[in-house]
């Protein structure tokens, strides 16, 4: 370690521990904004939104999703922002030493919320910020940087402590990542995938790919569907036919995943699976947005699409988005190793956008394209507030409305951008005393896995049924 | 019963060395085969006067007749489907040599499939018109279901679901076949059993196969000659009779890819195959001592023995356990080492094997082996054959 550098350390070392003055949120949580934040994540417990449900719910009345404990207290909300850096604050002296240091990039790492209580509408937050560590220099795939920890203890105005965030980010000297020069690159265009072909019997199944319909042949006379498209229905020999548009839903029947020999035109890991459509046919389709040890024979898919080729595209199936539980999982309910039903989630500028607003978070990145590519990104990218919200929601969706949350954890990977898709997947890796379960999960998307993490949730002893109003 | 019960033999079988790289064209190593077998049945070659061939056989019988010196071909054919026309090469021949149309037949397999072009790399680079067969590909291999190993795989999920059986389960009929290959000196894998652990940690090939679930490209040739009772008394060999040869379609085929049937557990193409086999033979599973099932690829041996009645639908699993398909079982199976242990000569060696089993020459011989069953490519359109030590 030079000089200069066990300077840094020592003047860092120096902050840790240090505490900033509480901020106070300029305005109370809001049923509004609560209501603005569901809509965005699709959240439908009535249990923060309807008076009437969560009056006679669990918390006797409204309650903010416990996911949204550090929004209340976000820049715009104490009145700071986009102004320098407010040194008082340990963490901000941090980073200021580490930016005059030349570590100027920055990347989010870890997002640990932990709650103690509910935030009701009302309430004011106030926080209190602990610079709780700073990690030895680490070389990583970014470059050569610190950790940056932060624990912030969150209270409502009467005092109560309402939970807490752990939250890293890694401070890092631009350029000097692994990925360029040690590792090779490989930037080759992918060649195009085996291309189809076709001929009259079946160009009109092809065609319909392209205008995204499922088109399934159908004998007129017997109004039997056959896939792959025949010339004669088998049973009448009756050759005229024209076709139905499949509802694109399904089920998986079987599935197979190629590793070796690795074909370039494909992604990796490749799913190619036999489904099932509601319709009665099957047909062969890659799987995708789930890893191969998450596949259930059965499990409920929905069509998408993949434009393989200028004038081509194909089928593709992803899991199905699950629906919401309406009365609530209880304990006994749920063993270790249970999976939780995958669900996609199309990243839309407008959900990224939406999000980043919804919880507060004004940062350009995640509103403004033209900064976002400013700063090297290709577009703009989801918060992690917004992350966070999804991954409740979904939790939510499986576990129901009364299910409480005593932790989320998260860790952050490949960025969300616009024209993605997300998929939550997940299983119970612990079901502990007192309705204990936590649930392990990835977020991935095309690029990798977004989001890690795991929750701990306690399911109640018996479930008022739907939504607490039975 | 089209084919005539135990008036046609196998008389003569040949076969080059079996290996990875062969170091001759395939053109020489179908040559030697054809030679071999002459010799082995004591035939001056230039008898021969029919060639039953299999598709993907790109050695055509002109130019093995020429190399013969062959004056007249009388009789050839080429059944199509690859590897589930090996034994219907025996069927063509049976009827060939029955019907008079000619005296004495020889089929071959003759490749290299290793050294040259590779069996298992897929066919990507398959399409190339919209006929029908070529479109028949787009409906799977846009979505990188390009190899028979992944074709297999999809067959292979099902079956554990709807069955319960596990890649253990599988893995039983490797451990049995490199078992039998490990006491053959002609084996790719002689002298190298394997144990369940070591298949078990084999890596995967497309999942849910792992690589000794699957058999390995070979070099090689193997040369069978058919001929009739009559012609046989004066050879040198005890003739294999041919108790039944079959082939074999069943409804919605494709090859290797008969994804859209009620039920893709089993090999409905087989039993179409076994029903013939049973009553043309005037045989059953009881009569069976030792059995060649094909087996290219783990997974899709399971369901024959299913097909052919050794065990009800789903219960192979429980029917290969404790020995029973190895030498000192009940149904010792691929005593040569079949496709994962000797070689993967598109199961012409299988049948070979099954007349070493006739004649009492096997390596893994197994003791009163009187009728055995052979059977081609599983999950394409097929074929079999019962051969027995027992003449009409």
């Amino acid at each position: 370690m030079s000089d200069v550098d066990a300077a840094l350390d020592t003047a860092l070392q120096s902050l840790v521990g240090g505490k900033g003055p509480v901020q106070v949120a300029t305005e109370p949580v809001g049923a509004s904004e609560v209501s603005a934040w569901c809509a965005v994540m699709s959240e439908a417990n009535p249990l923060f939104v309807d008076e009437v449900v969560a009056a006679s719910g669990p918390h006797g009345g409204i309650v903010a999703p416990p996911a949204t404990l550090n929004m209340w207290t976000m820049p715009v909300r104490i009145g700071g922002g986009s102004v320098g850096r407010d040194t008082d604050q340990p963490q901000q002296a941090a980073y200021q030493l580490l930016d005059d240091a030349g570590f100027t990039g920055v990347v989010a790492t870890n997002s640990d919320q932990a709650y103690e209580g509910h935030l009701r509408p009302g309430d004011v937050v106030s926080a209190r910020t602990t610079l709780a560590g700073v990690s030895p220099q680490k070389q990583t795939a970014l470059g050569i940087g610190h950790f940056v920890t932060t624990e912030v203890a969150y209270a409502n105005h009467h005092g109560d402590p309402v939970g807490t965030l752990t939250f890293r980010v890694f401070k890092f000297r631009p350029g000097t990542g692994r990925q360029r020069g040690d590792e090779p690159v490989d930037d080759s265009p992918r060649p195009e995938r085996p291309r189809p072909r076709w001929n009259q019997d079946q160009a009109w199944h092809w065609e319909g790919l392209r205008q995204h319909e499922l088109r399934i042949q159908r004998f007129t006379g017997s109004g039997l569907l056959v896939h792959p498209p025949a010339v004669a229905d088998p049973t009448t020999h009756d050759m005229a036919y024209d076709w139905v548009v499949a509802s694109g839903r399904g089920t998986l029947y079987s599935w197979t995943a190629p590793e070796h020999p690795k074909a370039p035109a494909f992604e990796d890991p490749l799913v190619v699976g036999l489904v099932e459509l509601e319709e009665g046919v099957r047909m062969v389709s890659n799987i995708v947005g789930v890893r191969p040890d998450h596949l259930e024979i059965g499990m409920p898919l929905e069509v998408c699409w993949l434009d393989s080729h200028d004038d081509v595209t194909l089928h593709q199936f992803r899991p199905a988005r699950p629906g919401r539980r309406t009365d609530t999982m209880v304990r006994g309910d749920v063993s270790v190793g249970d999976r939780l039903p995958p669900c996609p989630i199309d990243v839309t500028t407008d959900l990224v956008k939406s999000g980043a607003l919804a919880t507060f978070d004004h940062q350009d990145v995640h509103h403004d394209g033209d900064a976002a590519r400013a700063k090297g990104l290709p577009d703009i990218i989801m918060n992690i507030l917004t992350s966070s919200g999804l991954a409740a929601r979904w939790l939510g969706d499986w576990a129901g409305d009364e299910v409480g949350f005593r932790s989320l954890r998260i860790g952050l990977g490949a960025s969300n951008h616009p024209g993605d898709t997300m998929t939550m997947t997940g299983s119970v890796t612990d079901v502990g005393e007192g309705g204990a379960v936590t649930v392990s999960f990835f977020g991935a998307n095309s690029l990798g896995n977004h989001i890690h993490g795991s929750a701990e949730l306690v399911l109640p002893e018996v479930s008022r049924g739907a939504g607490g109003r039975a | 019963m089209w084919t005539p019960a135990r008036q046609t033999a196998i008389v003569g079988i040949g076969a080059t060395e079996f290996s990875k790289d062969s170091g001759r064209t395939p053109m020489q190593l179908a040559t030697e085969s054809c030679l071999a077998a002459c010799a082995d049945a004591g035939l001056d070659p230039t008898m021969v006067d029919g060639m039953s061939l299999f598709s993907m056989e790109r050695n055509y019988e002109i130019e093995v007749a020429r190399n013969l010196g062959i004056p007249r071909l009388r009789f050839f054919s080429m059944v199509n489907h690859g590897g589930g026309g090996g034994c219907a090469t025996v069927a063509m021949a049976a009827m060939a040599v029955h019907s008079g149309a000619a005296d004495y037949v020889l089929a071959y397999r003759a490749f290299n499939e290793r050294s040259w072009h590779r069996f298992g790399s897929g066919v990507q680079d398959h399409h190339q018109s919209p006929e029908a067969n070529d479109v028949s590909f787009s409906w799977t291999s846009p979505f990188g279901l390009l190899t028979p190993a992944q074709w297999a795989g999809m067959f292979a999920t099902r079956y554990m679901h709807q069955h319960g059986a596990t890649s253990e389960d599988f893995g039983r009929i490797a451990v049995a076949d490199r078992r039998h290959a490990a006491n053959n000196p002609a084996a790719f894998f002689h002298g190298r059993p394997i144990t369940l652990e070591e298949h078990q940690v084999s890596r995967i090939i497309s999942d849910p196969l792992r690589l000794l679930d699957c058999c390995q490209e070979s070099d090689g040739g193997v040369a069978l000659l058919v001929t009739t009772a009559e012609r046989a008394q004066g050879l040198d060999r005890e003739p294999a009779w041919i108790a039944a040869a079959a082939q074999g379609v069943a409804e919605d085929q494709w090859m290797m890819r008969s994804y859209y049937r009620d039920d893709i557990t089993g090999l409905p193409e087989m039993g179409v195959v076994a029903g013939q086999l049973w009553e043309s033979s005037g045989l059953g599973p009881a009569d069976i001592q030792a059995a060649m099932l094909y087996d290219h690829f783990t997974p899709l041996v399971l369901p024959q023995f299913e097909e052919f009645g050794f065990c009800g639908s789903g219960e192979a699993k429980d029917f290969i356990v404790d020995g029973n398909i190895e030498i000192g079982g009940g149904l010792p199976v691929n005593t040569n080492g079949g496709q994962l242990g000797e070689a993967y000569i598109h199961g012409m060696n299988g049948i070979a094997e099954g007349v070493r089993q006739v004649r009492g020459t096997s390596v893994n011989q197994v003791d009163g082996a009187v009728n055995v069953l052979v059977t081609s490519g599983s999950g394409v359109p097929t074929s079999g054959l019962v051969l027995s030590g027992e003449g009409g």
